[in-house]
């Protein structure tokens, strides 16, 4: 694997494909800090990692055709959908590009954004819920 | 995914709907005015992942006579007016997904009103900007 630009990272939301209505993905995986300083620890802060959380940004083009982003995300604020993410511009799990799928509690969606003579577009931003797991195969 | 040259033929179309205004597709040898000339100006790609969007930029140039006659600065007016029956914006927004061709297109601005030069004759002319998404 060579290193890339993004242009086709495959995006699906609920088993629907929005790929081509998504301009930015990004699955950021954190870990709490728990610190665990003490008397021992020389001066220094010590930490080990806690509990494991993600957030899944997705920037879209706005549309509001049958079966288009826009008309499916109307109904899902404040459920849960599973969204998988295949990174490295590919269509499929592999070794060079690595499938993420993740759970999402859909929080917000803003279906009416944008000034005049721009493209209509709507970000979003969620915490996942549960294991974030990946496959290369 | 969108033709580029179905685009072309569907912006002249468009335009060809101001009555006594001839269109092209293409750049014409000897255009004869009034006139709108469709040409392409850039293509930005990867709007979206996977191809999702590609934005075409065009300028449309009307060239509506020879520039020494007070009548075609008038012509040329009525061109630029954002609404009327000779507005060169209403026409080519009157469809504006190019019967299905492109999601959205738009005339943003028109500018550089003035004298151009073909085959050595003056001639009054305007130019369009078209963003057209597809």
């Amino acid at each position: 694997m060579a290193k890339f630009v993004v242009t086709a990272t495959t995006v699906t939301m609920g088993g629907d494909d929005i790929s081509t209505a998504c301009a930015r993905a990004e699955l950021v995986i954190n870990a709490a800090e728990v610190e665990t300083t003490d008397f021992g620890s020389g001066g220094f802060t010590e930490v080990i990692g806690g509990l494991k959380s993600g957030t899944l940004s997705l920037d879209f083009h706005q549309d509001f055709g049958s079966g288009a982003v826009s008309t499916l995300f109307l109904d899902l604020v404040g459920t849960v959908v599973v969204f998988t993410l295949v990174a490295g511009n590919g269509t499929a799990a592999g070794t060079d590009t690595p499938l993420y799928t993740v759970s999402a509690l859909i929080t917000s969606f803003t279906p009416v954004s944008g000034a005049v003579g721009d493209l209509g577009t709507f970000s979003v931003s969620f915490p996942t819920t549960g294991a974030i797991t990946y496959a290369t195969s | 995914m969108a033709d580029l040259t179905t685009i072309r033929v569907r912006l002249a179309n468009n335009l060809a709907t101001i009555p006594g205004l001839r269109s092209a597709a293409e750049i014409p040898d000897n255009p004869t005015p009034p006139i709108g000339v469709i040409n392409l100006e850039s293509v930005d790609y990867d709007g979206a992942m996977q191809g999702g969007l590609t934005t075409y930029s065009f300028v449309v140039t009307v060239i509506v006579g020879r520039a020494a006659e007070r009548e075609m600065q008038r012509k040329l007016d009525s061109y630029c007016q954002p609404t009327g029956s000779q507005s060169v914006k209403l026409a080519i927004e009157s469809d504006k997904t190019l019967s299905g061709e492109v999601y959205d297109l738009r005339v943003e601005r028109s500018s550089g009103m003035g004298s151009i030069t073909i085959n050595d004759q003056n001639y009054l002319a305007a130019e369009f900007t078209v963003t057209v998404l597809a």
